[in-house]
Formats: structure tokens, C-alpha cells, sequence
């Protein structure tokens, strides 16, 4: 099976985090900008799952942990070594996985959809399906090697 | 170790986490499907709330000694989850320390921007605030809260678990002022409106040091909260 070079997955991975770092610290800010949770007049479905219970994890609103995950998925592109493929891969899929529970969330419990959320939820479904094609093309080569048959 | 054993091991490594990853999140989603699905007439939190609030003057929706200096007012809707949060977690200090010493009144308004079971919601509350029991039923039932509009907020026989659950003595009376009240409701809307807010929880204070009701938003936090009782007084 013909992959694409790591070179180009890695690109690709870097660009899709990049836009999931600034997905997440608008999510981020746009939760700190106000001086507290509330519920807006009219407001869209973004201020219903803001509001809810889900969005915050141990006190820290979980875009924070999407900031950072987004950066890590990012430094994981900049390395050729089985230590940015693994653990590229292993946030890739708990960021795939809290994704999903949370678009449960969303559609089942808040029913709401924040469309900020669903971004992230692509992207990090993306970063996923890359860093699983990385890890499965070129696990354990070293970072000049030519791609795997 | 040769390249192919390191590739097996991170395979291996990578297979394990995803059967972790799937057994988690089907975890969560389980937990979370069989967790509050509502409806029911247990409540939760009924006996704390009438604990806490005991010895604690009410009329209407006015919590605490009607000639305390400093009134602060909330308007709230008691579907808004935003509300229950702050009632359960910023409040209770306030009241403990400042309302029930007869230094601050603490005044519910309905200001209902959820849906329109907010108005029935907001109506009954009100009716129990007749009968000396509104903070207690506003607590209560943001301690059970459902999903928004869902329809528990208009039910019937949830409004009056609720009720009996603050204490309600005359549930006939309740009812009839239920109706009647639903104009109060709207009239605490309006208000709420005329003011420029544009959300729940929102609170507007009135003390010596202010210059009529003024506006203080949503202080994320109960020193903020205090804060503004401070400037008030």
C-alpha cells in the first residue's frame, strides 16, 4: 500500500493542529472573556454547552485542554522519531475519543451544537486519521528512511 | 532491537490504547446516559436546602430582614443551569454570612429567557413565596434541574413536589396563586429587560452608597460578590 511521505503527513498534521491551537484558544478566551458563566438572552447553542456542566473538567474549561493538546499534536510534527509518532498518535486519540463523548454530549444531553465544538471535532478527527496513518507507515523507521512498502 | 520489533511493539502499544480509548469513552457515554434523566418527583437536596435556609426571614421572594440596608437582587431563571451553579456555589456564603445577620436582603426576580416553561417555573415560585417558602423552592428546584425546555420546568406534579418539598402549607392556595401570579413574572421580565440585561444570573444592588439599583453583572465569584455588598453599604 502506497502512503503519502511522512514529510507530507507531518505537514498536514501540523497545519490542521495549528488551526485546532487557534480553534481552541478562541474557545478559551471567548469562555474567560465573560466575568462569569450565564445564560444570554436568545443565545446560540455555543452559550447552552458553555454554560453546562460538561464544559468544564476539574474547574478548567476543557478548550484549555484542547489548547494544549492542539500544541502538543503541533510538536509532534516537528520530529521524525517513534516518540512524536507514538505520542502524536496517543493524544490524536484520546483528543478523537473526548471528541466523540462530547458531540454525544451535545447532541443527546445539551442538545445544542456549538459549531466552535464541531470544528474541533473534525480537525481532531483529521489529526487522527493522519497520525494513525504515521504511526501505521512509518512506525519504527528511523526519520530518513524511505516510506515503507 | 531491529526496526520491525520496535514497529511491532509501537502497534502493539497503539492497539492497546485504542481498545482503552473505545472502553472509555463507551464508559462515559453509559455513565452519562443512565445519570439524571429527570422526571421524577425525588428530590434531591430538599432537606439541606430547608436546613440552611431556616430562621432566615422570607416575604415574597425577599430573603432576609426587610429593613437590611443593602438589598441585592438577582434576577434569575430557573431553568438556567448558569443559576443553579451560582445558587449552589457562590450564594450560600452571602446568605450565611451577610443575609442572615440582617445586613444584606436578598431579592429573586424572574427574568425568563430560557422558554416559556420559565414563566410557569417563575410563577410558582412566586407562589410559594407568599407562603413565606420562595428561596427554598427556588433552591430546590435548581438542585433538580432538568434539560432546558424540556418540559419538567411547566409540569404539574413536578412544580408541586417542589412546593411540598419547601414547606408549601396551603398547596390549594399555591395553585390558584400560580395563575396569578404569572403576571408578576412577566412584570420582573420586563424590568429585567428595561435594565439592558441580557442574561441570567444578573444582579443589581441598592444601598446607602449607591445611587439607586445598579447594575453589577455576574461577579464570577463570592469575594467579588462581597466586594460589591462592601461599595453598597
Amino acid at each position: 500500500m502506497n502512503y503519502p511521505s511522512e514529510w507530507n503527513l507531518r505537514r498536514a498534521i501540523a497545519f490542521f493542529a495549528a488551526l485546532g491551537v487557534a480553534v481552541a484558544t478562541y474557545i478559551a478566551i471567548a469562555d474567560a472573556g465573560g466575568d462569569a458563566p450565564a445564560c444570554l438572552a436568545g443565545g446560540s447553542g455555543c452559550q447552552t454547552v458553555a454554560d453546562s456542566s460538561y464544559a468544564h473538567v476539574l474547574g478548567v474549561n476543557i478548550a484549555i485542554f484542547g489548547v494544549v493538546g492542539y500544541v502538543l499534536l503541533l510538536a509532534s510534527a516537528f520530529f521524525a522519531n517513534d516518540a512524536a509518532r507514538l505520542g502524536g498518535f496517543l493524544i490524536a486519540l484520546g483528543g478523537f475519543g473526548y471528541s466523540i463523548f462530547l458531540t454525544y454530549i451535545e447532541v443527546f444531553k445539551i442538545e445544542a451544537i456549538c459549531h466552535w465544538c464541531v470544528a474541533s471535532a473534525v480537525l481532531m478527527t483529521v489529526i487522527f486519521l493522519l497520525q494513525a496513518t504515521r504511526l501505521i507507515a512509518y512506525g519504527g523507521t528511523d526519520g530518513t528512511a524511505p516510506e515503507r512498502a | 532491537m531491529s526496526a520491525e520489533d520496535r514497529r511491532t511493539r509501537l502497534l502493539q502499544v497503539a492497539a492497546g490504547a485504542v481498545f482503552l480509548a473505545v472502553a472509555v469513552v463507551l464508559m462515559l457515554i453509559v455513565v452519562n446516559a443512565s445519570s439524571d434523566d429527570g422526571g421524577d418527583t425525588n428530590l434531591e437536596g430538599a432537606g439541606e436546602v430547608n436546613r440552611s435556609l431556616r430562621g432566615i426571614p422570607q416575604q415574597a421572594l425577599l430573603l432576609g430582614d426587610p429593613e437590611a440596608p443593602v438589598e441585592l437582587v438577582e434576577f434569575g431563571d430557573l431553568q438556567c443551569p448558569a443559576c443553579a451553579a451560582y445558587t449552589e456555589e457562590i450564594l450560600p456564603p452571602i446568605i450565611e454570612s451577610h443575609v442572615r445577620q440582617g445586613q444584606v436582603k436578598l431579592a429573586f426576580r424572574n427574568f425568563t429567557i430560557i422558554g416559556p416553561d420559565s414563566l410557569d417555573a417563575g410563577a410558582a415560585a412566586v407562589a410559594a413565596g407568599a407562603q413565606g417558602k420562595g428561596w427554598n423552592f427556588i433552591e430546590i428546584f435548581y438542585g433538580n434541574q432538568g434539560r432546558e425546555n424540556a418540559g419538567y420546568a411547566a409540569d404539574e406534579a413536578f412544580l408541586e413536589a417542589v412546593a411540598k418539598a419547601s414547606g408549601v402549607k396551603d398547596l390549594d392556595q399555591w395553585d390558584e396563586d400560580r395563575t396569578k401570579f404569572r403576571a408578576k413574572v412577566e412584570e420582573t421580565t420586563s424590568e429585567a429587560e428595561s435594565l439592558g440585561l441580557t442574561g441570567t444570573p444578573s444582579f443589581a444592588i441598592r444601598g446607602p452608597n449607591t445611587d439607586g439599583l445598579e447594575i453589577v453583572g455576574t461577579p464570577n465569584s463570592t469575594a467579588a460578590l462581597e466586594e460589591a455588598i462592601e461599595e453598597a453599604r
